[in-house]
């Protein structure tokens, strides 16, 4: 066979398998979308909490039912898309992320030692965390300046006043959640519609 | 004069070497997704699949997602190190054929 095998066959072979593997690295997450949930989630709490109507549950109930829409609506997404480790590798960031947050603030609030200062020193640091981590491994510049934005707003909520704080959490998630996760959902479908242009 | 290599014959198929590349760049992979990659019939892309896994080359993995039955492959170690000898072996026929015009 081998004898056989002339050169363009196996520089044909050779590309094949170069295009393929190409194709596999081309899969990326679609998460955008969840940004902006999140985004919106942050501002329907607070203003909630701010209306004060039973204040204390505003955050837990906005956070539970956005934590669990973005459980359903990226199980359904996933379904058809490959699997791959830089994918899985970011998401668990998130959902480890996720979880402690929720857990950590409402120990705070139960055991009365929550206040406003805590809160977004805690918050800002905990999403700056994720945010780099998922911006050094998928080399995203842009989400590294949206940890940035988180960190900074951890530093207003130490030394600033509360009022300071709050206006640099809610300019925080206009422009690192709302803002980005647009930007972020323009990209991944740009990205998509290339992909297909090179599968064509 | 040095002999050359043999390309594997399980590999060397078009469709197959396909399906190996692309389940090469992820984890794991639905059959829908690697036939709307590969523009393959269900068939004969079943039949390719078949005779990888019965090389060992991949695995696959039924389940059921909203009682939709979802059918994943995944390369195992034996079809990384088969299609690894494979590049090889067409690398160095390829630079063998360039020797010899």
């Amino acid at each position: 066979m081998t004898q056989e095998t002339d050169k363009g066959e196996l520089r044909e072979r050779l590309d094949l398998i170069e295009s393929m593997i190409a194709e596999g690295r081309r899969v990326t997450g679609n998460w955008g979308w969840a940004f902006v949930l999140w985004g919106v989630a942050y501002y329907a709490a607070f203003v909630w909490a701010w209306l004060g109507w039973n204040p204390m549950a505003a955050w837990p109930v906005t956070m539970i039912t956005a934590g669990v829409v973005t459980a359903i609506v990226a199980s359904r997404r996933a379904r058809r898309r490959p699997r791959k480790g830089t994918v899985r590798a970011v998401s668990s960031i998130w959902l480890v992320m996720g979880v402690l947050l929720l857990v950590l603030m409402m120990s705070l609030a139960f055991s009365g030692r929550l206040d406003n200062h805590i809160s977004l020193a805690v918050v800002g640091t905990m999403l700056a965390v994720a945010n780099g981590t998922s911006s050094l491994i998928l080399r995203w510049k842009m989400q590294f300046a949206c940890a940035l934005a988180w960190l900074g707003m951890a530093e207003v909520g130490c030394f600033g006043t509360q009022t300071q704080g709050l206006i640099a959490f809610l300019a925080a998630t206009f422009f690192c959640q709302i803002i980005f996760g647009i930007y972020a959902m323009i990209s991944e479908s740009r990205q998509e519609q290339l992909n297909g242009e090179a599968h064509a | 004069m040095p002999e050359l290599p043999e390309l594997n014959p399980v590999i060397h198929g078009k469709l197959r070497l396909a399906l190996l590349s692309l389940l090469a760049g992820v984890e794991e992979a639905e059959f829908t997704w690697l036939r709307a990659k590969t523009g393959s019939t269900d068939g004969n892309l079943g039949a390719q699949l078949q005779k990888l896994e019965d090389a060992g080359y991949v695995k696959v993995k039924k389940r059921f997602v909203e009682r939709k039955p979802q059918t994943l492959y995944r390369m195992t170690e034996t079809g990384r190190v088969a299609l690894a000898e494979y590049v090889r072996a067409l690398k160095e026929l390829l630079g063998a054929s360039i020797g010899t015009g």
